[in-house]
């Protein structure tokens, strides 16, 4: 009864450390009990946790150039196969997935820790009880086809493997040693693309991409979170989109855009130039405001319309005290510093001061009531 | 089960025929009760297949049939016409368009469903055809009398007949690899498929797969399992991501085939009579045309 007891005591706070531990780490992942669990009331005795499930429980934090370059997928092999194994560009790949989902597009279960390789979960015997998840060689082709079938619509068994005893063996070396590297070229950015829509009025939607990128500073991975390879790579581009719903073709438009709304601010029937605030507004910010973002003046998320040019809105009233003239490149002189702003200024937006509240025969900017300085911040 | 020859087949049909005549039948053509809870099946997930044909080739080399090379399997000009399954391949692949993307083709494995209430089974007059505990249903060529019943009998139109040899009657259907799954093997099918399109399990298993499949992934698949309830249930079961009807499943109900054909063929036969009524019918007609002629003449005289 004593010895126990001391085991309980001793075992105890063991017990409640790795309890904590779990919990702690299962807290800072802010887990569903139902992602790893299949009962609603899990105990020690009874714990129903899910074999492999294939929810979002991905902690691979990996960049292409810390995966494995090659592997060679010859877990499966046996003597009698028609099939060399594949040899697999394991790096090139991972590339090509950072521009889409990133490594979850195949490690699409990792709980933290090690990396969890396919053979971990999926089974090498096709003959086997637990049929929830597909055998090894049955969840690499899956994988593999997924993508593979949308690239080039083909499924020859040769297109990633080379015969057993065939000459072709030779044929993926030159592969290998690209994948070997980071390969891919730097994707050159559209500066306009034009997009000729089915609509009757305004067939013409120009996108500026320079405009998205420089001038209204958007991240590339706000549009491009989730881009398959064939986007540029594949063979019949434009049926891409024209297959596509409605819906679908503004998906990504309508992150920002009303795209139910008011189609002619996108839809116009001819090809619009880069965005230019001046023309567009009739407010130049090119001089004053290059370097703000959009959002420093239109503040309410998605509303841009309806700002008036008047400084007095975001810089609230300025005068003689409070504004110092030098910034704008012209130090007053002292004669000029004493006078209020509606002195000269008579307009809201400060554009054109006049001198002939003082001076007949003067005009700006002819004459200047002081002189012109480096522009300072 | 005792092996039974021809001619020993004819000899007791005789008898039990001659028997028969005198006697009011209680025949009960349904199979007897083989619906085994493990029983096994096969889940065949369209949403997967890849139409690489590998299952074709598996099945024809596995049961001796002539077959060109597997690098010829890769031909997918055979898509373009719907074929069936013959006496010299018991399953094919077909092809249907995918309506959300035509990069994924839904391409669909047809054989032999193998269904838990046979109507080939029902209508076999000669007990060729058995539904076994495993779930198969198979063919005795020792029996069969070439009546070809089951083809018509047949629900998907499976039972495909040998016309080369007509002295020697012999139906062509899959068999379910029993040969090889009585050797603790897989089916010829199951065992090739690159991507396990097909899964082979106890039915109860791989209802329950399907089910989480469909739950998982609900944009993926039409909430239906073909062959859970259709014409009884099937060993043989499918997913897919389009309507079953349009990829050219036939529409089927939910009552066992058997039961719909046992009950006209029994109810016309049952009692004699039908025979009995059509010549008391037309009896009748001829009693009363010869009424109404006897009154013709009356009226005349």
């Amino acid at each position: 009864m004593k010895t126990k007891l001391l085991i309980f005591l001793f075992a105890l706070p063991l017990f409640v450390f790795s309890q904590n531990k779990v919990e702690k780490l299962h807290q800072t992942q802010a887990l569903n009990c139902k992602t790893c669990h299949s009962c609603d009331i899990p105990t020690k005795e009874n714990p129903c946790i899910k074999p492999c499930p294939r929810e979002r429980l991905i902690t691979i934090e990996q960049t292409p150039s810390d995966a494995p370059s090659i592997l060679t997928i010859d877990k499966m092999k046996k003597t009698s196969d028609i099939y060399a194994p594949v040899v697999f560009s394991h790096r090139l790949h991972a590339e090509m997935a950072d521009m889409g989902g990133g490594c979850r597009m195949c490690h699409h279960y990792n709980p933290p820790g090690e990396v969890v390789g396919c053979a971990d979960c999926h089974e090498l015997t096709r003959k086997r009880t637990d049929l929830s998840k597909p055998d090894l060689k049955g969840a690499y082709h899956q994988q593999c086809m997924n993508c593979h079938r949308q690239w080039s619509g083909k499924v020859e068994c040769e297109s990633c493997h080379a015969q057993n005893g065939s000459a072709k063996k030779t044929e993926s070396k030159p592969k290998t040693d690209l994948a070997a590297k980071q390969v891919h070229q730097k994707v050159n950015p559209p500066e306009l693309v034009k997009y000729d829509t089915p609509k009757a009025n305004g067939k013409i939607v120009s996108f500026n991409h320079t405009d998205h990128v420089s001038t209204f500073s958007i991240d590339c991975e706000k549009c491009h979170s989730n881009e398959s390879c064939n986007k540029c790579h594949a063979k019949y581009k434009p049926a891409s989109l024209a297959n596509r719903s409605v819906a679908d073709k503004h998906v990504i438009c309508a992150n920002c855009h009303n795209t139910k709304a008011n189609c002619s601010d996108c839809h116009k029937n001819s090809v619009v130039g880069s965005f230019n605030h001046k023309t567009r507004t009739g407010f130049d910010i090119a001089k004053n405001h290059a370097k703000l973002t959009c959002n420093r003046c239109h503040v309410e998320k998605g509303k841009f319309a309806g700002l008036k040019a008047d400084c007095s809105i975001c810089h609230g009233t300025w005068t003689k005290e409070n504004f110092k003239h030098l910034i704008t490149g012209l130090q007053l002189d002292e004669t000029h510093a004493d006078f209020e702003c509606t002195d000269c200024h008579q307009d809201k937006n400060y554009a054109n001061p006049t001198c002939k509240n003082c001076h007949e025969d003067k005009t700006y900017p002819k004459d200047k009531p002081g002189k012109l300085v480096k522009k300072s911040k | 089960m005792a092996k039974q020859s021809r001619r020993d087949f004819l000899k007791t049909s005789a008898i039990i025929g001659s028997a028969a005549a005198g006697l009011s039948s209680s025949t009960k053509a349904a199979p007897k009760n083989v619906l085994s809870e493990d029983r096994m099946g096969v889940l065949v997930d369209t949403t997967v297949c890849i139409g690489c044909r590998k299952c074709e080739w598996a099945c024809k080399t596995a049961h001796n049939l002539a077959t060109d090379p597997i690098e010829t399997y890769e031909d997918r000009t055979v898509f373009k016409e719907q074929r069936r399954p013959n006496d010299k391949a018991l399953t094919v692949v077909n092809e249907y368009p995918n309506t959300t993307s035509d990069k994924f083709p839904i391409n669909v494995k047809v054989q032999c469903m193998h269904c838990d209430k046979p109507a080939c089974v029902s209508a076999c007059i000669v007990g060729a055809f058995s539904k076994n505990e495993n779930g198969s249903v198979i063919w005795d060529g020792d029996k069969c009398i070439g009546c070809r019943y089951c083809m018509v009998a047949c629900p998907f139109q499976i039972p495909a007949f040998e016309f080369e040899e007509a002295l020697k009657p012999d139906i062509k259907k899959c068999d379910f690899c029993i040969e090889r799954t009585s050797k603790d093997k897989l089916p010829a099918c199951v065992e090739m498929c690159p991507v396990e399109a097909i899964t082979y399990g106890r039915r109860e298993d791989l209802l329950k797969v399907a089910k989480d499949r469909i739950k998982n992934y609900p944009h993926r698949y039409v909430n239906r399992i073909f062959g859970e309830h259709e014409v009884g249930g099937t060993s043989w079961l499918y997913l897919s991501s389009r309507q079953f009807e349009e990829i050219a499943f036939p529409k089927l109900g939910n009552d066992p085939a058997p039961g719909v054909s046992e009950a006209i063929q029994h109810g016309i036969f049952a009692y004699f009579v039908p025979p009995v009524a059509l010549y008391a019918l037309l009896g009748g007609v001829m009693w009363l045309n010869k009424n109404k002629k006897n009154h013709e003449t009356d009226t005349e005289n």
